[in-house]
């Protein structure tokens, strides 16, 4: 019998109700723990019990009270796909230490800018510019990284925690390009300049977007 | 606490995803947990340390069992919930 098939015994409108345990079938139809093919309103018949029995209050010994049907043919374990992916991913970490750079480089840029607006020393400005250009290219490996790791660890599944990583990593890689733009656009003029402004705002607003998308990947290493 | 049963649909639909993204969230700690005690079943140098390290580890892949099952469980609450 194939793994596949044992799924048609799950018990259900009078059908026998088998299950799998290490590679092999047993029959639990006449159990009183199996009726109508659930056990303890958690586990279905037609499915592998393996992993589960690290759980159940009782060991293997009382697979020794039902009936054996057969081993499993062909029962070569069916290798997830991301399970590569996610010892690579596991090993490398790429997310966390990608995270780093915008998260360093755009704050200390946001400073330099703060600086220039309070000395008014055009090096700190052209500082605060270079950190722009660094910090917000960062943002794009980590980006990148932060979906790999969605879909190898989350399988892509849309919780309120991710829905904002994405909205805010959306909105802070725009931040990032309105202000390269419009300070490329602003010609080094910064004084009386709508673009410089543009640039700046910009730019700061960044700082609080960029922290709430780490926020919310703080709330994945540490859940409430 | 209200229960399920005491929740408008709305409700229901917060308090489902909230448990998923609670679930969810846990199955990769389970995961790291597991390779922790393999990686540290192999390091052993008494069975018994060895034992012990392999028994953590399965206890964490009954973890991950239990827990996608509950998953997939609410997944189909979810979206029975709104179909329904």
């Amino acid at each position: 019998m194939k793994r596949e098939d044992v799924k048609e015994f799950n018990g259900e409108n009078g059908k026998p109700a088998y299950i799998i345990f290490k590679g092999k079938v047993y029959d639990v139809t006449e159990s009183r723990l199996w009726k109508n093919g659930k056990h303890m309103g958690r586990h279905k018949a037609g499915g592998d019990m393996t992993d589960f029995i690290s759980m159940a209050p009782h060991d293997e010994k009382v697979l020794d009270k039902v009936k054996y049907v057969c081993d499993i043919e062909e029962d070569i374990p069916k290798e997830d796909p991301k399970e590569k992916w996610r010892n690579l991913y596991r090993r490398y970490h790429p997310h966390p230490i990608f995270i780093h750079f915008p998260m360093g480089v755009l704050y200390f840029g946001v400073f330099m800018l703060f600086l220039f607006l309070i000395f008014k020393i055009s090096e700190f400005e052209r500082t605060a510019y270079y950190a722009l250009l660094f910090g917000g290219t960062s943002v794009f490996p980590a980006v990148i990284t932060g979906l790999m790791s969605w879909y190898i660890n989350y399988d892509r599944t849309l919780t309120e925690i991710f829905k904002n990583k994405i909205i805010y990593s959306s909105f802070l890689i725009l931040l990032v390009i309105n202000a390269v733009v419009a300070r490329v656009l602003s010609g080094n003029q910064e004084e009386g300049n709508l673009w410089f402004y543009i640039y700046a705002i910009s730019y700061l607003l960044a700082i609080p977007v960029m922290t709430f998308v780490a926020y919310n990947g703080g709330r994945i290493t540490w859940p409430d | 606490m209200a229960g399920l049963n005491d929740m408008n649909k709305q409700e229901k639909i917060k308090a489902i995803e909230e448990m998923i993204q609670i679930v969810l969230l846990r199955i990769p700690k389970e995961i790291e947990a597991m390779h922790f005690y393999i990686k540290a079943a192999e390091k052993s140098t008494t069975d018994e340390a060895k034992n012990l390290f392999i028994a953590l580890a399965q206890q964490e892949k009954g973890h991950e069992a239990e827990l996608r099952r509950i998953l997939n469980d609410l997944k189909q609450q979810l979206m029975e919930l709104k179909n329904g």
